[in-house]
């Protein structure tokens, strides 16, 4: 099931006011969607659920917060569920995680499926494909796989300043090239 | 680098989750003041969500909804009105990323409640009757605990240090009843611990408002606030 921005400005607008079959309506739509972008990141089916719990109990507290200056719906929920991720992980249980998911070295697996899965005739995808590859996977794994600069760093095997130079001048190109 | 690219960079970097708690924290403060800032938040987040719309869809299990429904079970809401006392609220909008900050600031100030609450060697005998613990609208960092007493007295207790312009005082107001519209308990000219007195107020009741304007000097000139909110929560009972 999709959901359109208009449809989902209006859920928000519900819930806002207390309502929690429009609540349902926005989990109806995006609860898979955000499972998935939950699991990127924290590798683990019951943690994702966590994750998805909280974003909802946020959305619920903070939907009155919601502001199309701030972009759209879609990617206003979103948001929220990249950042209850990360929160889970800064919890301190990465370090279960490491142990207990062992992950390739050196590359980040999700980060390369979702620049593929990319739709083709999408300015994202042309404007990624036109950043040097390792460039374009530092941020791919910041955005996608939840890394921050030092685990980038780390698993690239260049220096975290290298890093941080890369992301920042993959963005500016992909601002240029976006338009 | 010019300014403008420092920004995308930075807004990219946030909307990335490449930030630090902290370097978040002060990236929310310029989302909350600055028109430039949030649009380029805006113009990320727009641009990158292509991304999250790859992640494979996963079915959730069927007890997920109900975990859900028990964990807002019995919430209140702060709802905005069409009119009124969260009409700036509502201006006022929060950035996401100040949700997260939010239930990290939400247990640094139950813990500096508790500690406020039992350590406290002057505390009067009589325990209040309802808490609140009183948030920037924006950032989410928890600014000042009041706690309302039976007798009247309102004692407010502040967490973060607040600049108080020339000119200006703070104004600490409460709202019970949304038909007699906010009212106010009294001025702060700076951020230290004061008891107020107050008369003719009902009983303290969990889920009252309780907020703190920035007034001109004197108090508001209209008996409402009329100035920006340095911060708002609503009252609880204590166990």
């Amino acid at each position: 099931m999709t959901a359109s921005d208009p449809d989902l400005k209006s859920a928000l607008m519900k819930v806002a006011a207390g309502d929690r079959a429009a609540l349902r309506v926005i989990y109806e739509a995006l609860a898979p969607s955000m499972l998935g972008v939950a699991l990127r990141v924290v590798k683990r089916r019951e943690l994702a659920e966590d994750v998805v719990q909280e974003g909802f109990v946020k959305i619920w507290r903070n939907a009155h917060r919601y502001d199309p200056s701030l972009g759209p719906p879609k990617a206003w929920l979103f948001a929220i569920i990249r950042n209850q991720s990360l929160n889970l992980l800064r919890d301190g249980r990465r370090e279960d995680l490491v142990d207990q998911v062992p992950e390739p070295e050196g590359e980040a697996v999700e980060a390369f499926l979702a620049a593929e899965r990319l739709p083709d005739s999408g300015r994202l995808k042309h404007c990624l494909e036109g950043l040097e590859p390792q460039r374009r996977n530092s941020l791919l794994m910041a955005y996608v796989d939840g890394f921050s600069h030092g685990e980038i760093a780390g698993r690239l095997a260049v220096p975290l300043g290298t890093v941080k130079a890369w992301i920042r001048r993959s963005l500016l190109s992909l601002r240029e090239c976006m338009g | 680098m010019t300014p403008q690219e420092i920004l995308i960079a930075e807004a990219g970097e946030y909307v990335a989750g490449l930030m630090s708690p902290m370097e978040a924290e002060n990236f929310e403060r310029m989302i909350a003041t600055d028109a430039n800032t949030r649009a380029a938040v805006a113009m990320w987040r727009e641009k990158l969500m292509p991304l999250d719309e790859t992640a494979p869809q996963v079915a959730p299990t069927p007890a997920l909804w109900d975990r859900i429904e028990r964990a807002i079970g019995d919430e209140p809401m702060v709802k905005p009105t069409g009119q009124g006392f969260f009409t700036r609220l509502a201006g006022l909008w929060a950035d996401v990323g100040a949700l997260r900050l939010g239930s990290m600031a939400g247990a640094l100030a139950a813990l500096v409640l508790a500690v406020v609450l039992v350590v406290r060697p002057d505390a009067p005998p009589l325990k209040p009757t309802v808490v609140a613990v009183l948030n920037n609208p924006t950032t989410q960092e928890p600014m000042a605990i009041v706690e309302a007493f039976a007798d009247g007295r309102v004692r407010v207790v502040h967490l973060r240090d607040v600049a108080v312009p020339e000119g200006r005082t703070m104004q600490v107001w409460t709202l019970w009843d949304r038909q007699v519209g906010p009212r106010s308990v009294g001025l702060l000219e700076r951020p230290v611990e004061r008891q107020f007195q107050t008369s003719g107020f009902p009983q303290p009741t969990g889920n009252q408002l309780f907020e703190i304007t920035l007034e001109p000097a004197g108090g508001s000139p209209t008996g409402r606030p009329t100035g920006p909110i340095l911060c708002v929560g609503r009252a609880t009972t204590p166990l």
